[in-house]
């Protein structure tokens, strides 16, 4: 009898949380209504941006897991040891140009640069991937060449953001290259699916394939949606016409404009159509959107935060806009 | 031998997470609604989305029994409850699209360089948004200097300006809402009073550009529903 009791009040205490997170998602849900619908302007526009950035980089996200996880559990180990055993020098520049074969954005790369660092890769050769894969593959050139079509600068936009891009993102995989697999992840949640593949071992592949999946998934949304937030509410609330005002400053028009493609958070995909509309920056300016943004932005400071340790954030922002900057000037002196 | 194994609470919550964004995704492309969000160019997310997120959502549901027991924690609950959160706010949203308060936030003044604007035959918004930033096409829009025109936007107001003056705006989108400018034209000779801010109008008059402003006389000015694709795509 009293065992029957503890069980009851046991299954009591399991569902009060979910219901109380049902009846939280509902007064939400009319709350945002409520806002949105009473004509207040600044609330509709964060939302429609914010639901816009989840609509468009969602799928992504997802398509990233899925990738990442038949990784996980249909590619052999064999082969990642393979790639492993390659030199350090060479395991860098075959991982920077992986966007090729697994053609991912920025939100994508991060679940599938965890996976193959978690298989074995070299830390240099992972991030050197999950940095370059957003910009150098064939989605993101051709939106790029699009962007450009007919403008003198084309070939030197697209051939400085491939050439860039890969630059940058193999300075960082050589700046993170002394740190070992457990130092570069965050404990916590970095490591865990690689805690629990082993007592995984009795279930069947599909079931570990789509548990990899919900893992990655739930994750990285969490990040991605206070990524959208902070990207939505910068753009809502931060005039335009002042970030016109630094446009003719050298040097800091380069970095206004980096900072600018953080805030932003727009996707690899689609970003290049925004950077050719900034018409008052120059050339140098607007190849640093490309090249920094897929590489630092809102949201992908969170996705970083999830999955890597301390540290690792303010390593990938200081390369990164050196580097980038150093370059952009350099291509625009060379080639502008 | 009887299949011992459980239904896992976990894996019931994560396959609700991922249908309700499945729902969201299947929502947008069934109401129409996906053009509030994203261009036209990129609006093949949704149904990918839907198909790729339902698939993921089945294939949850078709493995919810688990060797090990897995307990559906408090703090799984709402980190579950916080992904599924915009996809609710979302769907509960009134269909409308960016107004006047973001008019003002995202100028044109910066420039703007899409793929597909020209001036064409016919004097459109694309064709004033192109000749903010490019010499050329502004040339070409003072050639059409007295040219009839119809311009379907909302109403915005500037501060100070007569009663019969307000500025019709659109907003260009090239991939998602994120990266939305607006476009504006400023509409003199319209009824005073009569149109409220926000409002969708069709005006139909003659342009004139004047600088960097292109301006209409209106003939006639008409309030209109919001059109199904309320951004212009490029």
């Amino acid at each position: 009898m009293a065992v029957a009791e503890t069980l009851d009040a046991r299954q009591r205490v399991a569902w009060r949380t979910p219901i109380l997170v049902l009846a939280a998602l509902a007064g939400a849900a009319l709350l945002a209504r409520a806002l949105s619908g009473a004509g207040i302007g600044a609330a509709r526009t964060f939302l429609l941006v914010f639901g816009s950035l989840l609509v468009e980089a969602l799928p992504f996200i997802l398509l990233g897991a899925a990738v990442s996880a038949l990784i996980e559990v249909f590619v052999p180990a064999s082969v990642f040891a393979r790639l492993a055993r390659l030199p350090r020098g060479l395991q860098m520049p075959v991982a920077g140009l992986g966007g090729f074969a697994f053609p991912v954005c920025e939100c994508g790369s991060v679940p599938v640069a965890r996976r193959l660092l978690l298989k074995g890769l070299h830390p240099s050769a992972a991030v050197t991937f999950m940095l370059a894969a957003p910009i150098l593959n064939p989605v993101v050139l051709l939106a790029t060449a699009i962007a450009y079509r007919g403008r003198d600068v084309m070939w030197p936009m697209l051939i400085g953001r491939a050439g860039l891009g890969l630059v940058v993102a193999m300075a960082v995989g050589w700046v993170v290259g002394s740190k070992t697999r457990a130092e570069l992840l965050r404990p916590d949640r970095g490591l865990q699916v690689h805690e629990h593949e082993h007592g995984d071992a009795q279930e069947g592949r599909w079931a570990r394939y789509f548990g990899q999946l919900a893992d990655d998934f739930t994750m990285l949304t969490r990040y991605l949606v206070v990524g959208a937030a902070v990207a939505a509410a910068l753009q809502t609330f931060l005039p335009q016409d002042v970030i016109g005002r630094v446009a003719t400053t050298p040097v800091l028009d380069v970095l206004a404009l980096m900072v600018l493609a953080a805030a932003l958070s727009l996707c690899s995909e689609s970003d290049a159509f925004v950077a050719a509309s900034f018409v008052q920056f120059g050339m140098a300016s607007q190849l640093a959107f490309l090249v920094a943004g897929p590489m630092i932005d809102a949201k992908l400071v969170a996705l970083y935060g999830g999955t890597f340790g301390r540290g690792f954030v303010r390593t990938v922002v200081i390369v990164v806009f050196s580097v980038t900057l150093a370059g952009a000037l350099w291509i625009q002196v060379a080639f502008g | 031998m009887t299949d011992r194994r459980a239904v896992s609470s976990l894996r019931v919550a994560t396959a609700a997470a991922l249908a309700a964004w499945a729902g969201l995704f299947w929502f947008l492309l069934i109401s129409g609604r996906t053009s509030l969000y994203l261009s036209s160019r990129t609006a093949w997310v949704v149904p990918t989305g839907a198909i790729v997120l339902t698939m993921a959502a089945a294939g949850r549901l078709a493995t919810l029994r688990a060797v090990r027991r897995e307990r559906l924690t408090p703090r799984t609950s709402w980190a579950l409850g916080f992904i599924v959160f915009p996809a609710v706010v979302v769907l509960t949203l009134p269909p409308t699209a960016l107004g006047s308060y973001a008019a003002a936030r995202r100028s044109l003044s910066a420039g703007f360089a899409g793929p597909a604007l020209d001036t064409g035959d016919r004097v459109t918004l694309a064709a004033v948004a192109a000749g903010v930033w490019s010499e050329e096409a502004r040339r070409a829009l003072i050639d059409r200097a007295g040219s009839p025109v119809t311009f379907e936007g909302i109403v915005t107001r500037r501060e100070g300006s007569p009663a019969d003056e307000f500025v019709l705006t659109r907003f260009i989108v090239s991939c998602c809402v994120a990266d939305a400018l607006s476009v504006q034209v400023r509409v003199v000779g319209a009824p005073p009073g009569r149109f409220e801010e926000d409002q969708w109008v069709r005006v139909s008059g003659t342009f004139y550009p004047v600088g960097r402003e292109v301006v209409v006389a209106a003939g006639s000015v008409r309030a209109i529903p919001q059109p199904d694709d309320p951004y212009l795509n490029v």
